[in-house]
C-alpha cells in the first residue's frame, strides 16, 4: 500500500472510528461490524487494519481501553471516547467535510 | 554474564509480548466473533473460519504495523540494532578488539589532557564569586614592567581611591623562609605575609580559631594562621595551638587559627599566613611607595563592572603620578581576573597538548574508519541480499551506525578508565605548580566531554561505512563475484583518503614536537657562565641579636673560612642571589659624569664575597676581584657583568668609574668604583637572556641573609650535615635552610618544557605508528582484493620487484600526499607555538625535512609487509581464486 494513499484512508478510518465509539463504548469486532452496517455494506473495513488504528488514538488520548468480560463469559478489549476524543470528533468531522468539499470542487472543474 | 541475559530477555518479554500478547488476545477474539456470524449465516464452522481470516486481513501485517505504531518503538529498534551490531562484531573478534584498543588510546588521551585543562582553565577557583576577584598589577614602561608586583603604598591608595572595590588586599609576590625557634631544632617554615583583610576578601573561613580582622595589617599586631598541613605534621594537629605563641626569626607571633585543607592560596607549599605588619610610622616613607614586593587583590562590589572599575583605578593611578613623581612617574596599574592571572603561562602548553590529543584521537577514528569499510566491503553480498529481500536502506545504516557507536562506547569506557590512570600519572609527573592543582580527576565536566568525543567520533568513523552502503547497488553486488570494476573502488577512494589525513595529522603532531625538542635542545646547550655541577646551597638567615654591621660580618666571615675547611670542600662563597633562585632587587643607576638623564633602569643587585666566582667557576673579563682591601668603611667598590659593560658603557672602559645605583643622586649618595668585569651569568633561567647586573662586596656590605655555596668534586648533598655542623657550632638558633645541589635547581628549572617535551613526544609517536598502521592496513587490504591483477601480472613474466613496486609506489604515493597536506598546514600553524621556543624557528626546516623523512621512511616499512605478500603471490592460486 503506497504510503500517501494510506495517511488518507487512515485519516478517514480514524474519523469512523471516533464517530462510532460516540455512541457507546464497543470492542474492534463491534466496531467494524457497525461501520459495515451503518455504511449498509458500502465500506468494508479491511479489518486488520482497525487495530493499528485504535492503538494510534489510544496514543493520541483520544480513546481509552480496558478489558472487559462480555455476556458470553468472554475476554475482550474495550475502547471507549475520551473528553478530547469527543472534542475530536467534531473537528475532525468539520476537517472531513472540507476535504471532501475540495475533491468534489476539483471533480466538477475537470 | 548470562544472568544479566536472562534479566534482560525476560524484561524485554514482558514488555514486547504483553503488547504482542494482548494484541494476539484481541484479533483471537474479533475471528471467533467474525466465525460465529458467519456460521449464523449459514456457513460450515472451517468455511466460517477461513471466511473470517480471510476478510481479517494479513495477521502478521496487522501486527507489524500495530507494533509500528506503538510507542517507544525507536527504543525496540535501537535495542534490536545493538544486539546484531553486538553479534556482528562477536564474529569477527579481531576487527573489534583492534577498533576499540585504537580508540581507546585516543579517547584515554583525550580525557587525561583534557581533565587538566578542566582543573586549570575552565573551572573556577574555589572562592565565593570568584569572578568578582581581580588581580592588581603594576606596569612600568619605562623600566619594562608587566604584570609587576605592587609597592605597599600603591595597593592601600587603589583601596581608599576605588569605590567599585568591595576591598582591597596584598599578600607578599615571595614564600619567605623564617626560623622557627623555641620548639626543639629550628625549623624552616615557609610564610606568606598577608594583610588584615586578605582572608575576608578571598571569602575564607578559618578551619578553627579565627582568621585575621582588619587592623592587624599594621604593627604592633603579630599574629598568624597556620595552614592545615603545617598544623597536622609540625603541630600533632592539636588544637590547643590556637592562642600560643611561635618565635619566627626572632619574633613572637601569636597562632589565632588553622585553615582548611582546601585553602592554598597564594601558594600550595605554605606553612603559615603572617601578619604583614606595616610599620604606621613609615606609611608615608620612600620605601613604602618605591619597593614593589606585594601582590594586590580586589574583590568588585557586586553588579559592578570591570570596565567601570578599571575607569577609577586608571583615574585613582593618574592622581598617584601626579602627586609621588619620585616613584610612580611612570607606574601604570592593570586590574585582570584573577583566574586569568593564575592560569598564565600554562595556557599555552595546555592547549598544545589539548590539540596533540585532538589530532590522535582523529588519527585513531581515522584507522577505525578503514576497519570498518574494510569490513563493509567484504559484507557487500549480505548487505545486497538484505536490501533485495526488503530491508530499507535507512535501516541497514542505522544498523551500520549502530555497530559503529557500540564500538565507540566500549572504546569509549575503556578510554575513560585509561584516561583516569592518565590523570594520576600526570599529577605525580607534573613540574611543580604547573597545573596549579595537586587533585584533579573525572568530574562532569569531563565526563561530558568523554561522552561527546565518543559520540562523535563514533559518528566520524561510522559515516564513511554508512555513507558508502548508501550508494551501493544492490544488483551490482549480487552478480557474480561480485567483482566487478565497480567493486570496492570507491571504498578504496575513501579509505586512501583516510590515510592521507591521516598522515598529514601525524606530521602535523610529529612537527610540533620536533620543534620543542630541538627547543628544549636549545635550553639545555645554552652556557650558563657557571657550573652548577658539584655545587650545594643552602640558605640561611640571621635573627634579631646580631643587630650591628660588625656582629653581621664576623659571623659571615667565619661562616665561610669553616664551610670552606669542611673536608671535600673545594671552595665556598656567599652570595645573596644565586641562579635560579628567584628574581633579585633592582634599582637604577647612573655613571658619574653621565648627563642626568642617561640613567640606566633595572640593574640587579647581589652582594657576593669575592670566591664566589671561583666557586661557581665563572670568568673574571677584566679589572680585579674583591679583596681584603675592601672592607666595611673602605672605598666603595662594585663589580658588573659584561651585560651591563657592553650596554651602558658601550665603547668605553668601565673599570676605574664610578656608579651611583639611583637615577637621580644626591650628595648622601654613595658612588662605587667599578673594579672589574665579570662574565654573564643565566642568573634567571636558561633561556632567558642574562641580567645587567652590579655586586657589591660582601666584605663592605655584609649581607643579613645569604645563599652558602660549597663546590666540591664529590656528591654535593654529602656536605649538608656538615655544612649544618658548622651553623649549628657558630650559632644554634640559626638554621640552615633548603639545602640541595645546585644541579637539582638546574633540572627543576627545565622541568616544565622537558613535561612538555615528553608528552607531546609520546603522543606524537602514538599517532605516528597509528598512522603507519593506517598505511599498512589500507595497502594490505589494497594488495589483498587485487590478488588476482598480481597474478596476472605474474603469470604475464612481471618481476617479483616489479610487483613490490608497485605496492611500495602506491605507499609512497599515500605518504607523499599526506605530507604534503601536512606541511603546508604546518607551514602556517606552527608559528602560534613561537611563544614556546628557544632559538628555534617555527619554520625550522631542519626539523621539518627531519619529520617528513621521518614519515617517508615509516611509510615505506609500512609499505614492503604487503609489497612482499604481492610479489610472493602465486599466480596459478591467485588465478583460480574468486
Amino acid at each position: 500500500m503506497a504510503a500517501d494513499q494510506s495517511d488518507v484512508l487512515r485519516g478517514t478510518l480514524d474519523l469512523l472510528i471516533l464517530k462510532t465509539l460516540n455512541l457507546e463504548p464497543m470492542h474492534g469486532w463491534g466496531i467494524s461490524a457497525r461501520i459495515q452496517q451503518f455504511s449498509r455494506g458500502v465500506l468494508d473495513v479491511n479489518q486488520g487494519s482497525l487495530y493499528p488504528a485504535l492503538q494510534r488514538l489510544e496514543q493520541r488520548g483520544w480513546i481509552d481501553s480496558e478489558w472487559r468480560t462480555t455476556e458470553n463469559n468472554r475476554r475482550a478489549k474495550y475502547y471507549r471516547l475520551t473528553s478530547s476524543g469527543r472534542r475530536a470528533v467534531g473537528s475532525e468531522t468539520d476537517n472531513w467535510r472540507r476535504y471532501v468539499g475540495a475533491v468534489e470542487l476539483i471533480l466538477k472543474s475537470s | 554474564m548470562s544472568f544479566f541475559h536472562a534479566l534482560r530477555a525476560r524484561l524485554r518479554a514482558t514488555r514486547q509480548s504483553a503488547a504482542d500478547r494482548s494484541l494476539a488476545d484481541e484479533i483471537r477474539f474479533h475471528i471467533e466473533l467474525e466465525t460465529e456470524k458467519n456460521i449464523k449465516l449459514g456457513m460450515s464452522p472451517d468455511e466460517a473460519r477461513r471466511r473470517a481470516l480471510a476478510h481479517f486481513g494479513g495477521v502478521q501485517r496487522v501486527r507489524e504495523e500495530h507494533r509500528d505504531v506503538r510507542p517507544l518503538r525507536w527504543l525496540e529498534d535501537a535495542a534490536s540494532d545493538s544486539r546484531f551490531a553486538l553479534r556482528a562484531l562477536r564474529r569477527t573478534p579481531g576487527l573489534g578488539l583492534a577498533a576499540v584498543v585504537t580508540l581507546a588510546l585516543g579517547i584515554g588521551a583525550n580525557v587525561a589532557i583534557f581533565s587538566a585543562v578542566n582543573a586549570v582553565v575552565l573551572q573556577p577557583l574555589p572562592f565565593p564569586d570568584p569572578d568578582r576577584l581581580m588581580m592588581i598589577t603594576e606596569e612600568n614602561p619605562e623600566k619594562h614592567w608587566h604584570l609587576q608586583d605592587a609597592a605597599p603604598a600603591n595597593v592601600l591608595d587603589w583601596r581608599a581611591g576605588v569605590p567599585a572595590f568591595q576591598d582591597v588586599t596584598a599578600y607578599s609576590a615571595f614564600l619567605a623562609t623564617s626560623t622557627l625557634t623555641g620548639r626543639g631544632d629550628p625549623q624552616p617554615m615557609q610564610v606568606v605575609y598577608a594583610m588584615g583583610n586578605f582572608f575576608s576578601v578571598m571569602g575564607a573561613h578559618a578551619e578553627l580559631g579565627r582568621t585575621f580582622t582588619d587592623d592587624e595589617t599594621w604593627r604592633p599586631a603579630a599574629v598568624a594562621v597556620l595552614s592545615d598541613r603545617s598544623w597536622r605534621t609540625r603541630f600533632g594537629g592539636d588544637s590547643s595551638i590556637i592562642g600560643k605563641s611561635l618565635t619566627l626569626d626572632g619574633r613572637d607571633y601569636q597562632v589565632v587559627g588553622v585553615m582548611p585543607p582546601t585553602f592554598a592560596f597564594p601558594y600550595d607549599n605554605a606553612d603559615m599566613w603572617r601578619s604583614i605588619a606595616w610599620d604606621p610610622q613609615s606609611r608615608g616613607a620612600d620605601p613604602f611607595r618605591r619597593a614593589h614586593w606585594v601582590r594586590a587583590v580586589a574583590r568588585l562590589k557586586p553588579g559592578v563592572s570591570v570596565e567601570s572599575a578599571d575607569a577609577q583605578l586608571q583615574s585613582v593611578v593618574a592622581r598617584l603620578k601626579r602627586d609621588y613623581p619620585a616613584t610612580n612617574k611612570y607606574m601604570g596599574a592593570l586590574i585582570l581576573p584573577l583566574q586569568t592571572f593564575l592560569v598564565g603561562d600554562t595556557r599555552l602548553p595546555l592547549l598544545l597538548l589539548l590539540t596533540s590529543v585532538a589530532f590522535l584521537l582523529l588519527i585513531a577514528c581515522a584507522n577505525v574508519g578503514n576497519l570498518l569499510l574494510v569490513q563493509a566491503a567484504g559484507r557487500e553480498r549480505e548487505a545486497a541480499l538484505r536490501l533485495a529481500l526488503g530491508a530499507g536502506r535507512g535501516r541497514l545504516v542505522r544498523q551500520a551506525l549502530a555497530e559503529s557507536l557500540m564500538l565507540s562506547l566500549v572504546g569509549g569506557v575503556v578510554g575513560l578508565l585509561l584516561g583516569w590512570a592518565g590523570t594520576r600519572a600526570l599529577v605525580r609527573l607534573q613540574p611543580d605548580g604547573m597545573l596549579r592543582v595537586h587533585e584533579f580527576g573525572i568530574d562532569g565536566a569531563v565526563l561530558g566531554y568523554v561522552l561527546a568525543i565518543t559520540v562523535v567520533s563514533g559518528l566520524i568513523f561510522g559515516v564513511a561505512p554508512a555513507l558508502w552502503m548508501r550508494r551501493r547497488n544492490p544488483a551490482d553486488s549480487l552478480k557474480d563475484g561480485g567483482r566487478g570494476a565497480g567493486q570496492g573502488v570507491r571504498a578504496k577512494r575513501w579509505g586512501e583518503a583516510l590515510v592521507v589525513g591521516e598522515v598529514a595529522l601525524a606530521l602535523l603532531m610529529t612537527a610540533a614536537a620536533g620543534l620543542i625538542v630541538r627547543s628544549f635542545w636549545q635550553i639545555r646547550n645554552v652556557d650558563p657562565g657557571f657550573d652548577s655541577n658539584g655545587v650545594l646551597t643552602a640558605q640561611i638567615s640571621l635573627n634579631r641579636s646580631y643587630d650591628t654591621v660588625t656582629k653581621v660580618q664576623a659571623f659571615m666571615s667565619q661562616l665561610e673560612i669553616r664551610a670552606r675547611a669542611i673536608p671535600g670542600v673545594t671552595n665556598a662563597a656567599l652570595a645573596t642571589g644565586i641562579p635560579f633562585m628567584g628574581p633579585a632587587y633592582t634599582s637604577d643607576f647612573i655613571a658619574y659624569g653621565r648627563a642626568a638623564n642617561d640613567y640606566g633602569t633595572e640593574i640587579a643587585h647581589r652582594t657576593l664575597t669575592a670566591s664566589y666566582f671561583k666557586t661557581m667557576k665563572g670568568r673574571l673579563v677584566s679589572g680585579r676581584m674583591f679583596d681584603e682591601t675592601d672592607r666595611v668603611g673602605s672605598a666603595p667598590v662594585v663589580l658588573i657583568n659584561e651585560a651591563l659593560a657592553r650596554s651602558y658603557f658601550r665603547g668605553q672602559n668601565p673599570v676605574g668609574q664610578r656608579m651611583a645605583l639611583e637615577k637621580a643622586p644626591t650628595d648622601k649618595s654613595t658612588w662605587y668604583t667599578i673594579i672589574g668585569i665579570v662574565a654573564n651569568e643565566h642568573v634567571d633561567a636558561l633561556d632567558v637572556a642574562p641580567r645587567i647586573e652590579v655586586f657589591n662586596a660582601a666584605s663592605q656590605e655584609p649581607p643579613y641573609s645569604t645563599f652558602v655555596l660549597l663546590r666540591t668534586d664529590g656528591n654535593p648533598a654529602n656536605l649538608t650535615a656538615s655544612l649544618r655542623g658548622v651553623v649549628h657550632d657558630l650559632d644554634p638558633s640559626l638554621a640552615l635552610v633548603d639545602a640541595k645541589p645546585m644541579d637539582d635547581l638546574r633540572v627543576a628549572s627545565l622541568a616544565r618544557i622537558r613535561f612538555l617535551t615528553t608528552m607531546l613526544l609520546a603522543f606524537a609517536l602514538v599517532g605516528l605508528v597509528l598512522a603507519v598502521v593506517g598505511v599498512y592496513g589500507v595497502l594490505s587490504h589494497i594488495t589483498r582484493s587485487r590478488t588476482r591483477e598480481m597474478g596476472i601480472r605474474v603469470a604475464l613474466g612481471a618481476q617479483m620487484s616489479e610487483v613490490r613496486w608497485l605496492v611500495v609506489r602506491r605507499g609512497l604515493g599515500l605518504a607523499v600526499a599526506g605530507l604534503a597536506v601536512g606541511l603546508v598546514v604546518a607551514v602556517f600553524s606552527t608559528r602560534l607555538m613561537t611563544k614556546l621556543l628557544f632559538n628555534v624557528a617555527p619554520n625550522d626546516p631542519l626539523t621539518l625535512i627531519g619529520v617528513s623523512l621521518i614519515l617517508v621512511v615509516t611509510s615505506l616499512v609500512a609499505a614492503s609487509l604487503p609489497a612482499r605478500r604481492a610479489a610472493r603471490v602465486d599466480p596459478a592460486i591467485a588465478l583460480r581464486a574468486d
